[in-house]
């Protein structure tokens, strides 16, 4: 197995994690820090530290130490130039003195010197390019279970069966490639219990599956990587009765003096290294650290071949020397030349997800770490995680020049007290302020040194320094995972396939493809509607079938108008609104028979209405049944002069004025198809908007045109139908009207019967009828050349004081012609107003008529 | 945001499969006082606390249900179905 890093192959092994096999190979530098570009090495190995992430396969930021080797991957270093072992801008280190924490908040004060500095800052510190990545797939899964386990150490393992004991499903989810554990490097094989959970077929392990957050009602957010060939990364959502939290400890760094050189690494990780991947850290190592720790890494280190130069305590280290690489190790005692400094830090209980929640952190002087108190019911904490961890003595974190706190943006111990002496003493100032802990390893490297130095230079103790607070996701996800599979569901009417093949130009409409326009002529589909006939597919409207004794009130109750009344056959504009008088939506409720009406809504709006109705049956006790018969029905409109004529080839129904006249409607056989056929005009010409069952619907609309053809007749699109429209001054909810029109300011008055018993809206309306706001919907003519587009500003005596909605060149008028919302004092026949075409103000007629057959003769014909 | 819905139809399922329909609130008489139909259309308690609300379930059952839920922990204590609430 081998991968490629910086151009040059490397060989892995079975078991290999990038770092460990580029270890192997010989590679010491991993990465540059963020701010001054120093050289870091291996650090924690345990998907913790900062100082490993690469970029691989695209991917930036990659956690090496624990991410499996993969044969054919392409490793790559990221913010090194030119390289990791050259790297220029690490000269930055020498100028430390110019940029302690928040340099840059008060050198560039000036906003323009700001943004002249900031692309050059961004691009000099940074950790890695986000990369197109377009052939990474990623998946999001949900899984249930009444028992979850995050961490496979003998704590979680040791939960796992417990529960599984008491008949339960258990699922643990695990971070490192294989279970066990600090068993797999500390030589307490876990080996039998192992064995035991993976023969309990109740138990679900998931390896190499980091747990990022526990949200909510025990929501646990999981990234399992490659969970098959073909998916980068797969985002589970599990959802668990009890979370075990068995996270365990991880180890953190001590405070000296250059403790970030490369070769300067946390004992866990030289253990990791010896008995995980056989590998040898060293060749003359110092150990800082005391007692039984000491001893263990004295014991595994002289094992593995390597000499031990030292064992200093903590207390007595001064610092370690070495320009990128450690050399020597500075004690009380004396300088001891090594190539290797294997730290004993503090443990740290990894309780995060305890504290996410909802649990205190709280100080405990043995061992000398924070705990999580007081869990929610349903969470529980197991083994180290709960603090179960050896005590590592108390040590005093040594000052000095270059000792890290946080690794991540390369906050020294100096930063941290200069920020305190600036007034930055609480935990939480101090970590926005310096973004000690804001990092990506978010703060668990230096959390417990952020704090340790806080509380010394402030002389408060631990407990009440505290910990900033714990925050998913952590660790880091990728935007991707998170994203999720590109699932945009798309709706299609059942003419989809004939639209297709008339060459239709699609637009979206929510969810909906619709027609924009067939051809490359709006004014083509326009000529035919107003002079010949034209078919429109209007499948989107929202089709609501409301039935029962009961109907009539609760549409009453509901809509503006009275529909009681109605008569059957009759068809009627009904307008929406709520109990602050504010237009909800429109459209047109037919009477089929004594008991059975048809709602018609805006497209995007039939959930809602849907919705609305049924709320407000609620209580009523009244015998009504609403059902959402959208997808149940194909829709179309056949208008135009010839509208009758072509119609009339395929029905039987009578379809004149006289039998069928305008605001009708009927049931009856289209092309053989049992439709309802409603006479209406929105597009202001002779025309039936035609239902019929979304089976047969093709058909339907193929016959229509069949038939039209020696008329002249031809399909048109949302486009036209919007021009058409708007020459009748038709408004659309929506884009004509906003979340504060009232009927009263967009002249849909009539359309409220204020004299009906108690309605929706009705006290806010009967208010606004007298009391309408200050701008009212009104028509306009453009005076001049040009179009304006949708919103552009109406200009009176100089200020805006409205805007336009809808505007488009009228073939009728021979001009501009749209709808703007203007003073109520402007909104008069032939008042003049200025809109802003292009930056320049055009003068514009109003008016309150449509701008085509003001009489709406043709739609009676 | 991830609680849980006790659904009366469906059981515990994900607040995402639900719209949140707004505090309950009673409806003035029609001939109440201005003040009074002022607050049931403007004005909310946002309790920090328990509160009665409805809820939809949209990608359930979809029917309108009441729920007593703790805005503070979001955990919603009881779900029940409008139409068997007693006066």
């Amino acid at each position: 197995m081998t991968f490629r890093f910086e151009g040059r192959q490397v060989e892995a092994r079975p078991g290999d994690t990038y770092a460990s096999a580029l270890y192997r190979a010989g590679q010491r530098i991993f990465s540059r820090s963020f701010k001054y570009h120093r050289p870091r090495g291996l650090l924690c190995m345990d998907g913790k530290c900062p100082n490993c992430l690469m970029n691989v396969d695209g991917v930036p930021n990659v956690r090496t130490c624990v991410t499996a080797a993969r044969d054919g991957a392409e490793v790559r270093a990221q913010n090194a130039y030119p390289s990791l072992e050259t790297d220029l801008l690490s000269a930055a280190q020498h100028f430390d003195w110019l940029m302690p924490a928040g340099w840059y908040y008060k050198t560039f004060t000036h906003p323009m010197v700001w943004r002249f500095v900031e692309p050059h800052i961004r691009r000099v510190a940074g950790l890695g390019e986000a990369g197109a990545a377009p052939d990474h797939r990623y998946e999001h899964a949900w899984m249930h279970t009444q028992t979850a386990v995050i961490g496979a150490g003998w704590a979680g393992l040791t939960a796992a069966l417990e529960a599984a004991e008491r008949g339960e499903e258990v699922v643990i989810a695990d971070d490192q490639p294989e279970p066990g554990g600090q068993s797999r490097y500390r030589g307490e094989p876990a080996a039998g219990l192992i064995e035991k959970v993976r023969s309990t077929s109740s138990i679900r392990l998931l390896q190499g599956c980091t747990c990022f957050g526990l949200y909510e009602g025990n929501l646990l957010g999981l990234v399992r990587p490659a969970p098959h060939a073909g998916a980068a990364e797969q985002l589970i959502h599990l959802r668990a009765r009890r979370v075990v939290i068995a996270t365990g400890a991880y180890e953190t760094p001590l405070l000296f003096p250059n403790n970030d050189l490369v070769g300067v690494m946390l004992s866990t990780a030289a253990l990791r290294l010896m008995r995980m991947h056989g590998l040898a850290p060293g060749r003359r190592a110092a150990i800082a650290g005391e007692g039984a720790r000491a001893a263990e890494v004295d014991g595994a280190l002289r094992e593995a071949g390597v000499a031990v130069a030292a064992t200093v305590a903590p207390k007595d280290v001064l610092g370690a020397s070495g320009s990128g690489a450690v050399t020597a190790i500075r004690t009380r005692s004396g300088d001891v030349s090594c190539d290797l400094i294997v730290v004993c830090g503090p443990l740290v209980p990894n309780a995060g997800m305890a504290a996410q929640a909802g649990a205190r952190m709280v100080w405990r002087a043995d061992p000398g770490a924070f705990v999580p108190e007081d869990l929610p019911a349903g969470v529980t904490v197991a083994g180290a995680a709960a603090g179960d961890v050896a005590h590592t003595g108390d040590h005093t974190p040594a000052g000095g020049k270059r000792s890290f706190v946080c690794l991540c943006s390369d906050v020294t111990s100096e930063d941290m007290r200069r920020a305190i002496a600036e007034g930055f003493d609480h935990i939480e100032t101090l970590k926005r302020y310096t973004t000690a802990t804001m990092g990506p390893c978010q703060g668990r490297m230096c959390q417990l040194s952020a704090a340790a130095v806080c509380a010394r230079e402030t002389g408060r103790g631990m407990g009440e320094t505290g910990v900033t607070t714990s925050r998913p996701p952590n660790p880091g996800v990728t935007l991707g995972a998170l994203a999720g599979p590109r699932h945009h569901p798309v709706r299609r009417t059942p003419m989809h396939e004939a639209h297709e093949a008339l060459g239709a130009v699609w637009m979206d409409m929510g969810d909906w493809k619709r027609p924009r326009q067939y051809g490359p002529s709006i004014a083509d589909e326009y000529r035919a509607v107003r002079e010949r006939a034209g078919l429109i597919d209007v499948s989107t409207l929202g089709k609501l079938s409301v039935r029962g004794p009961d109907a009539g009130k609760l549409l009453d109750k509901v809509y503006t108008h009275r529909f009681s009344d109605l008569k059957p056959g009759r068809v009627r504009y009904a307008l929406l609104c709520d109990e602050s008088g504010v237009i909800l939506d429109d459209g047109t409720i037919s009477r089929l028979d004594g008991e059975r009406y048809f709602i018609t809504t805006t497209t995007g709006n039939l959930d809602f209405v849907h919705q609305w109705l049924d709320w407000h049956l609620i209580g009523t006790g009244w015998d009504v049944r609403i059902t959402n018969v959208t997808a149940g029905y194909g829709a179309m409109n056949v208008a135009g002069p010839r509208a009758r004529d072509l119609l009339a080839k395929l029905t039987g129904e009578d379809l004149s004025t006289a039998a069928f006249p305008y605001m009708s409607c009927r049931e009856s056989d289209v092309a053989g198809a049992p439709s309802v056929l409603l006479r209406i005009g929105f597009v202001g010409e002779t025309g039936w908007e035609i239902h019929t069952p979304a089976e047969l619907a093709e058909g339907v609309w193929t016959r229509l045109l069949e038939a039209g053809r020696e008329f002249g007749a031809a399909p048109f699109g949302v486009e036209a139908q919007r021009l058409l429209r708007l020459e009748k001054r038709h408004v659309i909810i929506g884009v004509d009207t906003d979340a504060l029109t009232s009927p009263y300011e967009a002249g849909l008055g009539w359309a409220v019967r204020l004299d009906k018993e108690d309605f929706v809206g009705k006290r806010a309306l009967t208010r606004a009828a007298r009391n309408a706001g200050p701008e009212r919907l009104v028509g306009f003519t453009l005076n001049g050349p040009g179009v304006p587009d949708d919103g552009s500003a109406v200009v009176l005596e100089g200020r805006i004081a409205g805007r336009v909605t809808s505007c488009r060149h009228s073939p009728h008028r021979q001009a501009a012609i749209g709808l703007a919302w203007v003073p109520a004092a402007s909104a008069m026949e032939g008042a003049r107003i200025q809109i802003r075409v292009q930056g320049v103000p055009i003068d514009a007629t109003v008016t309150l008529q449509p701008f085509y057959d003001p009489e709406g003769s043709r739609l009676r014909q | 945001m991830s609680f849980l819905v006790r659904c009366p139809f469906c059981g515990d399922r994900s607040v995402y499969e639900f719209r949140f329909g707004g505090e309950a609130l009673r409806r003035p008489a029609p001939d109440a006082g201005e003040a009074e139909w002022i607050a049931y259309r403007y004005h909310r308690k946002n309790a920090a606390g328990e509160q009665v609300e409805w809820w939809f379930h949209r990608s359930g059952c979809r029917q309108w249900l009441k729920a007593r839920r703790d805005t503070r922990t979001n955990q919603v204590i009881e779900c029940w179905l409008p139409s068997q609430e007693r006066p």
